[in-house]
């Protein structure tokens, strides 16, 4: 058996089978909330991976867009009876709908002046949740009450909403993955590298960007239905800039670039502040100690990117390698 | 570590005693979700410190023979944090009842954890106007906007005043100030003629007050907290717009005068807590506060120490066949309890009925009217 298939299957063991056995072991709501919340930041950090770590945008308005997909699904859900299995979708469409149209005008900024963009996005997107009560509910939020259905089948016991949400935030992050580590991510990293270049190259830079954003809102999307259906109430404040800022610390600490990377960031961000509870209140503080710490002693991240691309490459590169007979594709 | 003489006696000496140290420790518990750091920590800390007066009273008075122990977790005012904690006190099988959180939102999040577990959750502060009806499993002791909407709103019809303005900040307690004054205002034959909501911390409210003023009403109804307050009334002063100024009980606070100055004064309110009032529970609660602390105790923090003695009444009741069932019953049962914030009767749906002080500030205090 190749290594590659090894450690595939390996991750795939860890999240179906070995983390539901603690859980079941266990058997504390406590940990499966964590669990769910973990593999949802997980979607979020991984999909802003592609935006901000990959294509070298600053984002700095990824919680709207995650706002956007937990309004949508907790919104049909309530008032409209459009179930989790329809309401899923659609939540990452909206998401990315949205993403295409405020991508039209702002794509073609350079660095700062688009992080600037996408922070007023954020925030005209937070101050629409939070003003526009006849749609959103205002500041008053969304009760969505029924559970999870996927396909006629009502999903309420506590493993059965943790396999639920790990399977989709698994093929989310393979599909990501897949993105990230192919020509086509490639071509985005020219893009952050140096965009004239690339584009002297043959590559279309505006296109690819817009293309790069809306994925991203569509993962986002994905990630905010999953959340209105774990927790059954939103509100304007589970999507402030904070958020946006969370997230983004999930990438750098993890490392720009690097996809296991900023799986291990938003795991340690969810995680250590829980793990720190029994300290008391100066459990933030420590955190920011160690993040700070973190990006002053490892400023490429936990796991950076070039780790994280030879990894890929290990990895990938035996799929890709040339056969007998054949012309091998790929980094070779 | 080597094992000499000594060692070995303090561990015989610490086994021996484990038992008995276990059973001591036999008491009830409960959970306090409360924000004690992030950007609403001093409200959290303001509930810990009432909770901590509250509890060392009761344990004082021998009224169990087990100690009460409350559980303190930080939500931070976020619904992530607010929803875990909820977990873990659900998973927490010792743990009977639940108070906090400070925030509507997230109280509405992590109620939807106790509703599905069944724990009794009772909230010093959620003023959302669905929080009490989620479940039978939830409580609240903070009156609600319609009783001090109608209140407000009948003591202006006294005065003859017909023509309202309303501002309120724009959450979902603001909302439920303007429609619980509006409804009953309106029913009796006022009319409102300027509505117009913020956002929290807005720096200006000239322009509101511009175009408030263009309007003319007889009085404006306000729904803000202290910080906003101060700002909204000194640039009341300041354009020199001279209309009386009602507002809730949110708007209660020593901080609000201190912010303001002299542009508070005649600001007219309804309270359901006032610290130099003479009752023997009022200044037992006041004293025990300022051994701590250099100002006096604000609505919120007296409706923390009121919902957690609720609790600890309810935990008696109950007691010794204490489970979540039988202490939401014991809950749900308060009637006519006399506490800082008046006497407190659940309804129903779990709604404090109180009754409610009209107040006023007359040279740089609260004092009671009428």
């Amino acid at each position: 058996m190749s290594k590659s298939l090894l450690i595939k299957l390996g991750l795939l063991v860890l999240a179906f089978a070995l983390i539901p056995a603690l859980l079941v072991g266990f058997d504390k709501g406590y940990y499966y909330q964590i669990a769910t919340i973990a593999a949802i930041f997980m979607l979020l950090a991984a999909s802003l991976h592609l935006v901000t770590g990959v294509a070298g945008l600053l984002h700095l308005g990824h919680a709207a867009l995650y706002g956007v997909g937990a309004y949508v699904a907790a919104i049909l859900g309530a008032n409209h009876g459009i179930g989790f299995t329809l309401g899923l979708p659609l939540a990452g469409l909206s998401a990315a709908a949205i993403a295409f149209l405020v991508a039209l005008p702002t794509m073609r900024l350079m660095s700062i002046y688009f992080a600037v963009a996408t922070l007023g996005i954020g925030q005209m997107l937070y101050l629409v949740f939070l003003n526009w009560v006849g749609l959103t509910n205002g500041p008053n939020g969304v009760m969505l009450f029924s559970g999870i259905n996927l396909f006629g089948l009502e999903i309420d016991s506590d493993l059965g909403i943790y396999y639920v949400v790990a399977g989709i935030v698994a093929i989310s992050i393979l599909v990501l993955n897949r993105l990230s580590h192919s020509y086509y991510g490639n071509a985005l990293r020219s893009l952050r590298e140096d965009d004239q270049c690339a584009s002297a190259m043959g590559i279309n830079v505006t296109v690819m960007k817009i293309q790069a954003f809306v994925i991203s809102a569509f993962f986002a999307g994905i990630a905010g239905a999953l959340w209105a259906y774990t927790t059954g109430y939103i509100s304007p404040n589970d999507f402030h800039f904070s958020q946006s800022i969370l997230i983004l610390t999930m990438v750098v600490v993890g490392g720009l670039g690097s996809l296991p990377g900023v799986l291990i960031g938003a795991l340690l961000l969810i995680l250590l502040p829980e793990a720190l509870r029994s300290v008391g209140d100066i459990r933030n503080i420590i955190v920011g100690v160690l993040m700070f710490s973190a990006i002053l002693f490892l400023p490429k991240g936990l796991f950076g990117e070039v780790s994280a691309l030879n990894f890929a490459r290990r990895v990938l590169g035996q799929g890709w390698a040339a056969k007998k007979g054949e012309k091998g594709i790929g980094w070779k | 570590m080597k094992l000499t003489r000594r060692t070995a006696l303090l561990l015989a000496a610490a086994t021996a005693l484990t038992p008995v140290a276990a059973f001591a420790q036999d008491s009830v518990k409960l959970g306090y979700q409360l924000p004690l750091t992030g950007n609403t920590a001093q409200y959290g800390q303001d509930f810990k410190d009432a909770a901590e007066i509250a509890l060392t009273k009761f344990n004082a008075s021998g009224a169990l023979p087990v100690p009460v122990e409350i559980i303190y977790e930080d939500s931070r005012s976020d619904a992530k944090e607010g929803v875990t904690i909820a977990r873990k006190f659900v998973d927490d099988k010792e743990i009977v009842g639940v108070l906090g959180d400070f925030t509507s939102t997230v109280s509405m999040a992590a109620a939807q954890v106790y509703k599905k577990a069944g724990m009794v959750q009772l909230s010093q502060t959620a003023s959302h106007p669905d929080f009490a009806k989620i479940s039978k499993w939830q409580f609240r002791n903070i009156t609600t906007q319609d009783q001090e909407g109608a209140v407000n709103a009948q003591w202006m019809m006294d005065k003859g005043i017909k023509k309202v303005a309303v501002i309120a900040e724009q959450t979902d307690w603001g909302q439920s100030v303007a429609k619980g004054f509006v409804e009953p205002f309106e029913a009796a034959g006022g009319e409102v003629v300027y509505t117009e909501f913020f956002n929290r911390g807005l720096a200006d409210f000239r322009s509101i007050i511009t175009k408030l003023e263009d309007q003319a009403p007889d009085a404006v109804y306000t729904g803000f907290f202290y910080e906003d307050g101060a700002q909204f009334l000194k640039q009341m002063a300041q354009l020199d717009a001279e209309i009386p100024i009602y507002s809730t009980s949110a708007a209660y606070n020593d901080q609000l005068i201190e912010l303001a100055g002299e542009a508070a004064e005649g600001l007219l309110l309804t309270a359901t807590f006032l610290p130099t009032r003479m009752d023997a529970n009022v200044q037992d609660f006041v004293t025990e506060w300022d051994k701590t602390h250099d100002h006096a105790p604000g609505q919120f923090p007296a409706q923390a120490y009121d919902a957690v003695n609720i609790m600890l009444a309810a935990v008696v009741k109950a007691y010794p066949d204490l489970t979540r069932e039988s202490l939401r019953d014991a809950v749900a049962a308060t009637s006519d309890f006399p506490g800082v914030t008046g006497n407190t009767t659940f309804d129903e749906n779990g709604e404090p009925l109180k009754e409610l002080t009209k107040a006023s500030v007359v040279g740089g205090v609260f004092v009671e009217v009428e």
